[in-house]
């Protein structure tokens, strides 16, 4: 019974610990929606693209753990200018569809690059932080996750403080609630997209380098994966609620990792799928909405 | 100005006549190979296109293959991508079978190939079957007995199941005192699912008691849970049927969870350049049997020249190595003549021809083939050793 109870609780905190880095994609999901109610599917895949990127400097200087780090979100924000200019710049804004379905092949695109310029073959990424247990009573927490965890605390946080403290932040939030409004006080709407796409895939960087040392590996195999999850963790969270992301990246990697334990991995997707279908029948708002939902 | 024109006239001409002359003399015949090209499983069909050029420059060096009609003809690879996707697989397939192509190599899922030879008719001369009847000769798809599919099929693999029995055997006999296994597979992948059958079988029918067994997807990053009951069981042998990304996953959380088994046995697709790239330490043991390492003369050179063309030699790629070899003999012992109007009748030869095959030249010595167009080819047990595979031990010794 008691090893029942500490297996649950083990089984409980990995998942939570992991789930920092579908938090920290759901946020960048819930930021450009939020920005520009639009949903850029490419967002994962450009973060893990960041991730391959510090690799590309790990190939030519071993960098400290730090500079990987901020290479990641470097190249993760380079990437999300990138997709702006190509998805979203040059198409009308009134068209909903077009600037999904580019980020679709952005997304396909960025994937493949990587299978070719790799071979698809998962190449090692540096533990940025000890890799050791640490025995808490009889569970054990990674301390590498531990790590991944405040990391994802102090970027989300940085991200707030920026969002709410800055003029770039008051800027972009008054895109996001009043465009027409915003434009007409002499903001450029263009200017604080792309800058919105920077923040958004600077914060997807860090999420791919944390992923890759949490992984200890990175392959393409995990875009589609962190895609799927990111965008659950955002509909779950609330779209363009950026704690409900957090909260809503936590809750499903605790879930999922609960449900493995009880019922095998075979039945994992579905119950973490059940768990969408029953936020968007009984709470389509999200964690952070009223239960009648956003609108 | 106008003398100027006619000599460069006359010049062109003379470099386009000869250039038609020598083509009439120098016959090339292509062999298409498809496989993954993009995607995850990109280093497969790489590899695979590699090996098979790399023998094609090494036949062409010799000469080339004679056709039917005394002609040498130079052979020259066609390598198409299946996304190792079932449906694009067939589309590939029926795309070659339109052309003058009389014999294909591929592909590289098994999940391809069971779709793919389910469409390719069955018994030859059944004239009620109207399935495709044009040759496939697979160099990669390992999952076991997939060429009973259809008699146009026919692979180069290694038999799977003669491996892990070997290798238990020999394992049981050298290390008497192992006697519990836990197994962990990648339960979405068809080759890892089948060789983890093949793994639970021959350990059960050995005395081996199964501890206990995990599943994970080729797509995981988590395995907490999985090595979680591995560790409470302390399985003398672990046996991990996945690839190297998910392998490597398994074997750093075991390191992490301080899962020490006396013995760790992987799949036959892991023993590559991947998993020592992806976590060489944490692999340092592993044993697992291959169908080829770079052992003797021959294989060496041919590791040397896929190497060449972009590839790595290893047990996949070296079967379209050998391939290719097949091919030619084949070619020249039924008189293929590789012409347009020969294409039905080119195909039919190749297709008896290699199912009139009882050994092929390969490797690492003489290749069997059975009754039902499948391989025996023979094996060794490698380890990873220092960032390398060594050779562990030779069944034939």
């Amino acid at each position: 019974m008691q090893a029942g109870i500490i297996d649950f609780l083990q089984s409980l905190a990995d998942g939570v610990l992991f789930g920092t880095t579908y938090a920290i994609i759901g946020i960048g999901f819930t930021l450009i929606f939020g920005v520009m109610h639009k949903l850029n599917l490419s967002f994962a895949a450009a973060s893990i693209g960041g991730a391959y990127l510090s690799l590309a400097l790990l190939a030519v200087w071993r960098a400290p753990s730090l500079v990987l780090l901020a290479t990641s979100a470097a190249g993760g924000a380079a990437l999300g200018v990138l997709v702006f200019l190509s998805c979203f710049r040059f198409i009308r804004a009134d068209n909903a569809l077009a600037p999904l379905m580019a980020t679709v092949g952005m997304l396909l695109l960025i994937d493949e690059a990587i299978a070719h310029l790799t071979a698809g073959v998962p190449l090692r990424y540096p533990a940025l932080f000890p890799d050791v247990m640490l025995d808490v009573g009889p569970m054990m927490v990674r301390s590498d996750l531990l790590f991944v965890f405040a990391i994802g605390c102090v970027a989300t946080s940085l991200l707030m403080w920026l969002l709410y403290r800055t003029r770039v932040g008051i800027a972009t939030r008054a895109v996001a609630q009043r465009p027409v409004a915003a434009a007409l006080c002499g903001i450029g709407i263009g200017r604080v997209n792309a800058t919105t796409f920077a923040l958004a895939g600077a914060l997807g960087g860090v999420a791919g380098a944390l992923t890759g040392t949490a992984v200890g590996v990175l392959s393409p195999l995990l875009t589609l994966p962190i895609t799927v999850k990111g965008l659950i963790v955002t509909v779950i969270g609330g779209l363009g609620s950026i704690p409900g992301a957090i909260l809503a990246g936590l809750l499903v990697g605790g879930f999922e990792n609960i449900i493995q334990h009880f019922r095998g991995v075979s039945e994992r997707d579905l119950h973490v799928m059940l768990l969408l279908f029953a936020f968007l029948v009984f709470r389509p708002g999200g964690l952070f909405a009223p239960p009648a939902g956003r609108d | 100005m106008r003398k100027t024109a006619l000599v460069l006239a006359s010049a062109l001409a003379g470099a386009v006549l000869s250039v038609a002359g020598a083509g009439a003399q120098e016959r090339v015949v292509t062999i298409p190979g498809f496989g993954a090209k993009s995607g995850v499983l990109r280093v497969f069909g790489v590899n695979s296109e590699a090996a098979m050029k790399a023998a094609a420059e090494e036949i062409n060096k010799a000469g080339g293959v004679t056709l039917g009609d005394g002609t040498k003809a130079k052979l020259q690879i066609e390598f198409l991508d299946d996304r190792c996707n079932p449906e694009e697989g067939i589309s590939v397939v029926r795309r070659i079978a339109s052309t003058n192509a009389f014999v294909a190599v591929g592909p590289t899922c098994s999940s391809v190939a069971e779709s793919l030879f389910g469409i390719l008719q069955k018994k030859v001369g059944d004239a009620t079957d109207s399935g495709l009847q044009f040759p496939i000769i697979s160099d990669v798809a390992a999952k076991g007995g997939l060429a009973r599919i259809s008699e146009w099929a026919f692979r180069n693999v290694p038999n799977e199941s003669d491996m892990y029995k070997s290798l238990l055997t020999w394992i049981k006999a050298k290390h008497p005192e192992l006697k519990t296994v836990f197994g962990g597979v990648e339960k979405d992948f068809a080759h890892s699912n089948a060789t983890f059958g093949v793994m639970k079988k021959h350990a059960s029918d050995l005395g081996y008691q199964l501890a206990g067994e995990a599943e994970w997807l080729l797509a995981d990053t988590n395995f907490a849970n999985q090595v979680r009951d591995m560790r409470r069981v302390s399985a003398d042998i672990v046996a991990i049927s996945a690839h190297p990304f998910t392998t490597c996953g398994v074997l750093r959380e075991m390191a992490r969870q301080k899962v020490a088994p006396k013995l760790m046995l992987g799949l036959t697709s892991s023993s590559s350049l991947e998993t020592l790239q992806g976590c060489a330490a944490e692999a340092e043991g592993i044993i697992i049997p291959t169908a080829f390492a770079p052992v003797n003369a021959e294989a060496i050179k041919a590791a040397g020249l896929v190497a060449k063309m972009g590839g790595s030699a290893d047990l996949h790629s070296a079967a379209a190595y050998e391939i290719m070899f097949i091919l030619k003999d084949v070619i020249e012992a039924q008189k293929v003549m590789a012409r347009a109007d020969t294409v039905v009748e080119d195909r039919r030869k190749m297709r008896a021809g290699l199912a009139a095959l009882k050994t092929t030249k390969g490797l690492l010595g003489p290749v069997g083939r059975t009754d039902e167009r499948e391989a025996i080819k023979p094996f060794l047990f490698v380890h990873a050793k220092n960032n390398a595979w060594k050779v562990l031990h030779d069944p034939r010794s």
